[in-house]
């Protein structure tokens, strides 16, 4: 009977172990889907403004988060890889919020942030 | 002879009061710090200010020292908020949705009309008023109907970009933001007058109208500027402020909110 329940024990150890080191592995493959952008935009000067930009880059396919920091006037987005946007389509909704974009960088690395907001 | 002096001293003594009325100022008193609160709205309770702190997606609630003793998080960028009967209502900026904070519960007013960036909100009798950022209107719901103020760009009666609201017993006052100026409309939607463009304000984000004055907070001239209810300009102040976004009064102080600053500008009437 102390055998039955040694055997148990074990098997969920095994379970408990191979779930663990499946989420770690889809970490590491969500984290190696993902890309980077840096939108710097001039006239991004009130939370209004800031917000506002923040809201209308969320609308877009693919964003996974985004972090805006209102005193650079900077906005950083962190996106899929496979629904990379175009830098032209970004432009456009920089423009479309009542912004100038002044640069948009893509990196297969993080961004270092000041803020985050 | 007598009946006509008395008058005369009647509208002398009257003349002398609104004389007064006129020349008290605001004075700068104090400032009190906010630890980690970047303040969009105010309103108060009681002896209490409620503060938008849009940074950091909640709403706190505050002592008169700025200690925070409650605060809401999981709010989607709260912007101006109002209060009526214990209810203290916060626009969502980013999901476009209206919370009621109520006895520590919060709940959604649903609203008749799409919005796109709620700047600011205020509710009088059974109207609750919404300024609609990037929409360029004002939106009056009722239970019955829906009435819509403004239209984009910068004649009278037009709007750019509005980001507060208040209404009086007959009026409806919009803080024009990227128009640099106020706006008052009847609640038949008709342009009434406009405050403030002769003061060059640069970003006129947040108002608060009492029973005599209108002030309003300029964010980027950094100054608050104080109106009747015509639309005179009464007084400047200017010095001490770090982008003020927000105004109210409690118990004949003002208390200012500052954006940038995370603090609140305490201003006493000399």
């Amino acid at each position: 009977m102390k055998n039955i329940f040694k055997q148990i024990g074990l098997l969920a150890l095994i379970l408990l172990f191979s779930m663990a080191s499946s989420t770690a592995v889809n970490a590491q493959t969500s984290e190696q889907e993902l890309t980077y952008v840096k939108v710097e935009v001039k006239g991004l000067a009130c939370p209004f403004c800031a917000y506002g930009l923040e809201k209308k880059l969320k609308e877009t396919d693919g964003v996974k988060n985004i972090k805006i920091n209102v005193e650079e006037g900077i906005a950083y987005l962190t996106v899929l890889k496979s629904k990379k946007p175009a830098k032209k389509m970004l432009e456009k909704i920089v423009t479309d919020a009542g912004f100038t974009p002044s640069s948009i960088v893509f990196s297969e690395n993080p961004f270092e942030m000041k803020d985050e907001n | 002879m007598s009946f006509f002096l008395g008058l005369l001293v009647i509208s002398g003594c009257h003349e002398n009061k609104k004389k007064k009325q006129e020349t008290t100022s605001w004075k700068f008193s104090k400032e009190i710090p906010l630890e980690n609160v970047s303040p969009i709205g105010i309103v108060s309770q009681n002896n209490f200010l409620w503060l938008s702190d849009v940074d950091n997606n909640r709403v706190v609630k505050v002592d008169l020292d700025g200690n925070i003793l409650e605060a809401f998080n999981g709010l989607q960028r709260p912007m101006h908020m109002a209060i009526k009967e214990g209810k203290i209502y916060v626009p969502e900026y980013t999901s476009d949705s209206l919370k009621i904070i109520e006895n520590g519960n919060v709940s959604t007013l649903e609203l008749k009309e799409n919005t796109d960036g709620i700047g600011g909100v205020s509710v009088f009798g059974n109207t609750v008023a919404i300024a609609d950022f990037y929409n360029h209107q004002i939106i009056l719901q009722q239970e019955d109907k829906v009435i819509i103020l403004g239209t984009e760009v910068h004649d009278d009666g037009e709007l750019y970009y509005p980001t507060d609201v208040e209404m009086s017993d007959d009026l409806i006052y919009v803080a024009d933001a990227y128009n640099n100026r106020v706006q008052v409309f009847d609640f038949e939607g008709n342009y009434v007058r406009m405050i403030g463009w002769n003061e060059s304000i640069k970003v006129a984000t947040g108002l608060k109208v009492t029973d005599s004055q209108v002030i309003v907070a300029d964010f980027e001239g950094n100054r608050v500027l104080i109106y009747d209810l015509n639309g005179k300009l009464l007084q400047i102040v200017s010095g001490k402020f770090n982008q003020p976004t927000d105004i109210e009064i409690v118990n004949g102080t003002m208390y200012v909110v500052n954006y940038k600053g995370k603090a609140i500008s305490i201003l006493e009437k000399r």
